[in-house]
């Protein structure tokens, strides 16, 4: 027998958080030492990647739901159209 | 020089004799070596055994049979096939080791001329050939579906393979006016256009485009590959669609039309994704979306951007059915894999848990594994070639993928911020951590280990590429940004992570004008049909009734025959008119 276990939610939080602050300092410092080689000019706005994946996420998340308004149907939806 | 073996025969047939073999242990045995057969085949062909293979494109030719007027080339190996090849009898090994625990032979059987056949596709040389692999693609699955028994599994079966059935047939039309026009077979690059005469290029493309699930054609794929049994859905994700974008590689490459359909069928898909309630049905999508990076670098057609679709198809077998496996396992021990009804699992199953997240980090393209090494190719080709609304879309893509099989799904399968699963599923689970099938571990771990291994050793996988690479995956700006993406793509998953819980619901697809016409039309038949032939019926009884009382009655007949007589005259006479003025 294997024991139980739940996941390690204190370590995960705090390794989280630590990357997070890390990663806005960093995306400073770096764009302002010319170390990052980028193609497209508004990829060299400052924290674009942070602001691209979190605003990414929510309008996906929101867009998604109100187009389900019009496509979220009961689970056997096909199965009471046939009968 | 020893003759050459094909692979896809080794597999396909050798799995017919599965169901023969009495031994349980020599069965699974035997079931285990027929994939590693074919890499040994592979192995010595690629060493040079049989001939040393050119560089790409060109290709050593095996196995040439006369068909009719045609010489068809079953054994064409080139550097593409090879690489695909590989990938496909590594993922089969994997796939039957998962699958081990499957009581029905059939369902092996299936399985092997599933592989046999996508094996006989990618060294095909000629159309004809790719076709009649295609074709036992197509019924393969079909019987994977039915095996599972149930109704809905059933109905999934008979939707797939009219979809098929459309694709195959536009694919035959298309070579069939390829051959009338230029009176060849060769399975080579195509020509494109929007000019009539590219009318069997397009349905070409068209056959391919349904087989690789491109939007709008893709929802046979979220509608079937979620009704298959665990083992089963997992052989159904690795081989269509890859096979199909072997296929665009080759015949397509180039087509503008295919980068923009790529690129937003990558985004799409995300979009249907959000709303899905269960987890295989949301790994399906996830399908879909990737497939659209390919199909986007086949489109580019630069080297970059063919070596990015090549190395991703490769990549995404192997992540892809890790993540099928892991939503597979909750519904091989729990029954079900709908997020509404889990959540908590982790204390009973988290092997499982970890294994799967392996395959979310590769999907999702994380620094060290497989997805961040061919996923950063494709992007980068765009970059390259000036396209910003198509990298931002890729991009775009990679933020949906991680909220996804990174976040969603693992959340609410085996976390849900709950230490224990609803009642009803934790009475299906032992007071053990070791839950899932070892056997299904066995098989996740290894496609877990190669995930990692390629993501971080990428030499392995990009000697293989048909175009020398010179691309570094590994650099500052690219491991940075993607980090920094996915830590604050978690947080916007954090703050709305109630939207993304899931509760007992259907997502329409694209499919829905397909399923409601054909309902309604059968619906049609069903009421009408029977009315109208009951009235049609009475009709012809009346009229027969009336001609035999007229014929019995010599005083009617009299009465009608001098005007029928005169009519009949008259018509001769219009006809004969006609006749002669057309003559002049």
């Amino acid at each position: 027998m294997s024991p139980l276990r739940i996941y390690p939610k204190k370590l995960f939080w705090r390794l989280y958080y630590l990357f997070l602050v890390i990663s806005l300092i960093l995306d400073f410092y770096w764009l302002y030492a010319h170390l990052f080689h980028y193609h497209f000019s508004f990829q060299y706005l400052p924290q674009f990647f942070a602001i691209f994946g979190l605003f990414g996420c929510m309008l996906l998340i929101l867009i998604a739901k109100g187009m389900g308004i019009f496509i979220v149907v009961d689970q056997d939806y096909y199965q009471k159209l046939s009968r | 020089m020893a003759g050459w073996l094909h692979p896809g025969l080794v597999i396909g047939l050798g799995g017919l004799l599965i169901p023969f073999i009495p031994w349980q242990r020599v069965k699974q045995a035997y079931f285990l070596l027929l994939p590693v057969a074919g890499l040994a085949i592979l192995l010595s062909t690629s060493m040079g055994v049989f001939g040393t293979i050119p560089a790409w494109p060109e290709a050593l030719h095996k196995w040439n049979v006369g068909f009719l007027q045609f010489t068809l080339d079953i054994g064409r190996i080139n550097k593409l096939s090879i690489l695909f090849g590989y990938i496909y009898v590594i993922a089969a090994f994997c796939m039957n080791i998962f699958a081990l625990g499957v009581k029905n032979d059939w369902e092996h059987v299936a399985a092997m001329i599933y592989v046999g056949s996508a094996l006989g596709a990618i060294f095909a040389g000629d159309f004809f050939t790719l076709f009649f692999c295609l074709e036992i693609m197509s019924w393969a699955p079909f019987f994977l579906l039915l095996f599972r028994g149930t109704k809905r599994s059933m109905g999934a079966a008979f939707r797939y393979i009219l979809w098929h059935h459309v694709s195959g047939l536009c694919i035959l039309a298309g070579i069939l006016l390829h051959w009338h026009q230029s009176g060849s077979i060769e399975f080579t690059h195509m020509p494109w256009g929007w000019e009539g005469k590219y009318l069997g290029s397009n349905l070409m493309l068209l056959g391919f485009v349904i087989n690789a699930a491109t939007t709008p054609f893709h929802s046979w794929l979220s509608d079937t590959y979620s009704e298959a049994s665990p083992s089963g859905s997992v052989y159904m994700t690795a081989f269509t669609t890859k096979t199909a974008i072997f296929c665009l590689i080759i015949t397509f490459s180039g087509v503008p039309l295919l980068m923009w359909m790529g690129a937003i069928q990558a985004v799409f898909a995300l979009f249907m994704a959000v709303l899905e309630n269960d987890g295989r049905r949301l790994c399906s999508y996830h399908i879909i979306s990737q497939i659209g990076y390919m199909v986007a670098g086949v489109g580019m057609g630069t080297e970059m951007g063919l070596n990015g679709a090549a190395s991703h198809a490769l990549c995404h077998i192997i992540y892809n059915a890790l993540l099928y496996m892991g939503a597979g396992c909750a519904l091989a021990v729990v029954g079900t894999a709908k997020f509404d009804r889990l959540g908590g699992l982790y204390k009973y199953m988290p092997i499982s848990f970890w294994l799967y997240m392996v395959g979310g980090f590769s999907i999702s393209g994380f620094p060290l594994f497989n997805g961040f090494i061919s996923k950063a190719m494709t992007i980068e080709a765009a970059e390259f070639i000036q396209r910003p609304i198509i990298y931002l879309l890729l991009e775009g893509a990679t933020v949906g993928t991680f909220l996804h099989t990174g976040l969603k799904l693992p959340w609410n399968i085996w976390l849900q911020g709950r230490d224990e699963p609803p009642d009803d599923i934790r009475a299906k689970l032992n007071d053990s951590a070791l839950n899932t099938p070892v056997h299904m571990l066995v098989g996740m771990g290894i496609l877990a280990f190669l995930c990692i291994l390629m993501g971080v050793y990428p030499k392995i996988l990009y000697d293989m590429l048909p175009y020398p690479v010179e691309y570094v995956p590994f650099t500052l700006t690219r491991v940075f940004s993607i980090t920094q993406m996915f830590i604050f793509t978690f947080l916007g998953f954090w703050l709305l992570r109630k939207l993304v819980r899931g509760y007992p619901s259907y997502v329409l697809d694209t499919d829905w004008i397909a399923r409601i016409t054909g309902m309604r039309f059968v619906q049609g038949c069903m009421d009408y049909l029977p009315a109208f032939g009951s009235f049609l019926d009475r009709q012809i009884l009346r009229a027969t009734n009336t001609v035999v009382a007229g014929i019995r009655n010599p005083v009617i007949e009299m009465k009608i025959t001098p005007v029928a007589i005169g009519i009949g005259v008259l018509l001769s006479l219009i006809l004969f008119s006609l006749y002669f003025v057309l003559r002049i």
